[in-house]
């Protein structure tokens, strides 16, 4: 285990505390904006942040707190955000949904699906321009893949030679919805190669392998000038039952926003014993022990921070 | 000169003074190059123009993409209500980026369609209904002097606007006018100074209020004429206090909104002037077949409207 392994996986742990302690903020109803958690997607976005250079951007959708959380480093900094204060990342101007942060290349955010797109494309061509040699990376989820505008933008982005990696987070959900209640499957490998984009799926929640594979993937696109879209495989951790009229039984719909109620850490930061989870996934790489004597310290630094 | 080969050799000028600037929007570079107003243009490198893809709501956000960049750029579009597109980024993205007080400009120069006959889905060609919808900031222009001073103050300043070229005067011979009195911004220009009127127009009625003021000249009655180029409220002031000399006031507004900036000055004449003997209001009617192919001019009777005032 070296020490960047260990590094690494503090971030994860990180990221998976200081959403736990956003949690319990929520379920005891402290903050007046809606907040989407994401547990279950800390490993790809320490991977993002990892591989990112100074001189790439990061455009973010409404689920965007692990995002925040990776490149700010500071729980405290979003938590007063989301209580909307002065001393917050945005001053308390932006609350979650539209939460950016560009001294951290957190350029723009935006809760309109697919939105962020378009506004990306046009940051990576203002690249081109002045001959800034940086990535965008535009984050985004299996729902805004529906909208018009990320076909516009891969298009755009095609025909302008402009270096965006955009990654579609797929947890199969939006809002109470699977994707086989909504719409039919989309061959996200098909629908791009048809633009001549290039695909990369990743899966597993393997913070390691993401960053490797990530980062292949970034001097890539940069290389060749060219758009490429990464497919991330995840799920966000926590559900509810919703009873329904006309269903005697209730529906069981995965977690959306605001509090996740069942989610609750088994011991240490994890929560599910399952390759669903990114920090069960760590535990290939370094064992429980170290993992449990590293979260403890890192809950200790976190709650000192915000206390 | 036409009115389109001038709007074009101004901006034409003024892009080629600018660095790092993007020209970008369908068919800009290719077959008329909307009607002539894109002929032409050239930019310093490593600036760009672009013939983009058909997909309005992305080119709009491109445009704010590229001023969160530091990027100024133009985007010029064939018809106005193509904006309707890209209403989620002139709304939701301009709240965002205008947060940040960008250094970089973004403008949008669409040809607002108002000749009519295009067909219902062109029927929303109503400059004010696109600037209101989250204040942004638009001007339209009607000869050599309002598009200078437009063209030169706004198409690259930092910020985002709406800057509209009227389909209905693009083949016409460009109007010379010697302008009397304006503010900085060009919100309004006052082309004449007289006793026995005030007229205001808005929108791209000012071709109609000249004839007006020119008919009323042959009856020896004189006409303070002012053309607001603005879609949102600015001081009224100039404007007020030649209607409290004149006692009288004519509004021309040739646009097909609800959303009018005529109400708004009627509305402060009231609340600040004194007594006003003639009040004379013409605008479109809108009746129940508005939105089919038809003639987009504002019926008017010159002759009617100098009797009414010649009446006082």
């Amino acid at each position: 285990m070296t020490k960047s392994t260990v590094k690494i996986a503090e971030r994860v742990l990180r990221l998976r505390i200081s959403q736990l302690l956003v949690n319990e903020r929520l379920k005891k109803g402290e903050f007046k904006i809606p907040i989407h958690l994401a547990f279950g997607h800390e490993a790809i976005a320490v991977a993002i942040d990892q591989i990112m250079k100074t001189e790439d951007g990061l455009f973010l959708s409404h689920r965007n707190i692990h995002y925040n959380l990776a490149r700010t480093r500071s729980l405290k900094e979003v938590l007063d955000e989301f209580y909307l204060r002065e001393s917050g990342i945005a001053k308390g101007h932006l609350g979650s949904m539209n939460l950016c942060n560009p001294s951290k290349n957190v350029v723009y955010t935006s809760n309109i699906l697919a939105n962020n797109h378009a506004v990306s494309s046009g940051y990576a061509l203002g690249n081109r321009i002045r001959g800034n040699n940086g990535v965008v990376f535009t984050v985004t989820g299996d729902g805004a893949i529906e909208e018009g505008c990320f076909y516009e933008s891969m298009l755009f982005q095609k025909s302008n030679n402009l270096s965006v990696v955009t990654v579609v987070e797929n947890n199969r959900w939006s809002l109470a919805t699977e994707i086989g209640e909504r719409r039919c499957e989309i061959n996200l490998k098909k629908l791009t190669s048809g633009l001549s984009i290039d695909y990369f799926h990743l899966k597993g929640n393997d913070v390691f392998n993401y960053i490797e594979r990530l980062s292949r993937i970034r001097t890539r696109c940069l290389k060749t000038k060219s758009p490429v879209c990464v497919e991330v495989h995840l799920n966000t951790l926590g559900y509810s039952y919703k009873k329904e009229v006309g269903n005697p039984k209730a529906r069981y719909i995965n977690y959306h926003a605001g509090a996740a109620a069942q989610i609750e850490s088994l011991g240490y930061p994890l929560i599910s014993q399952s390759s669903q989870d990114p920090i069960f996934v760590l535990q290939k790489s370094v064992s429980q022990g170290r993992l449990k004597e590293l979260a403890k310290n890192i809950a200790s630094e976190i709650e000192a921070e915000i206390s | 000169m036409k009115y389109v080969e001038f709007v074009n050799s101004l901006i034409s000028r003024q892009v080629g003074e600018v660095d790092n600037l993007v020209l970008f929007g369908q068919n800009i570079m290719a077959g008329s190059c909307l009607g002539g107003l894109c002929k032409g243009l050239n930019v310093r490198p490593p600036g760009k123009v672009i013939n983009t893809q058909n997909s309005e709501n992305t080119l709009i956000g491109v445009g704010f993409g590229l001023m969160q960049n530091q990027v100024s750029s133009i985007l010029f579009m064939k018809q106005q209500d193509f904006l309707l597109l890209g209403v989620d980024h002139l709304v939701n993205t301009y709240n965002i980026i205008r947060a940040n007080e960008p250094s970089a400009s973004f403008t949008i120069m669409p040809i607002v369609v108002d000749s009519g006959y295009e067909g219902p889905q062109s029927a929303l060609n109503n400059f004010s209904d696109f600037c209101s919808i989250a204040n942004i900031g638009g001007y339209c222009f009607t000869n050599k002097r309002d598009t200078e001073t437009i063209v030169r103050r706004h198409l690259v300043a930092p910020g985002f606007r709406i800057l509209g070229v009227s389909q209905r005067l693009m083949k016409l011979d460009v109007l010379d006018l010697a302008v009397v009195d304006s503010d900085e911004n060009g919100n309004f220009f006052k082309y004449t100074e007289g006793d026995d009127v005030t007229i205001v127009c808005f929108n791209y009625s000012l071709p109609y209020a000249l004839e007006i003021e020119r008919d009323l000249r042959t009856h020896g009655k004189s006409a303070s004429l002012f053309s607001v180029n603005t879609f949102s409220e600015f001081n009224f002031g100039s404007l007020i206090g030649d209607v409290s000399r004149t006692r009288s006031l004519l509004i021309l507004d040739d646009s097909k909104s609800g959303n009018q900036l005529s109400d708004r000055l009627l509305s402060r004449i009231h609340e600040q002037c004194c007594r006003i003997d003639k009040q004379i209001v013409i605008r479109k009617t809108l009746n129940n077949d508005w939105f089919y192919p038809s003639l987009d001019h504002l019926n008017l009777n010159v002759h009617d409207i100098v009797q009414q005032i010649l009446e006082q």
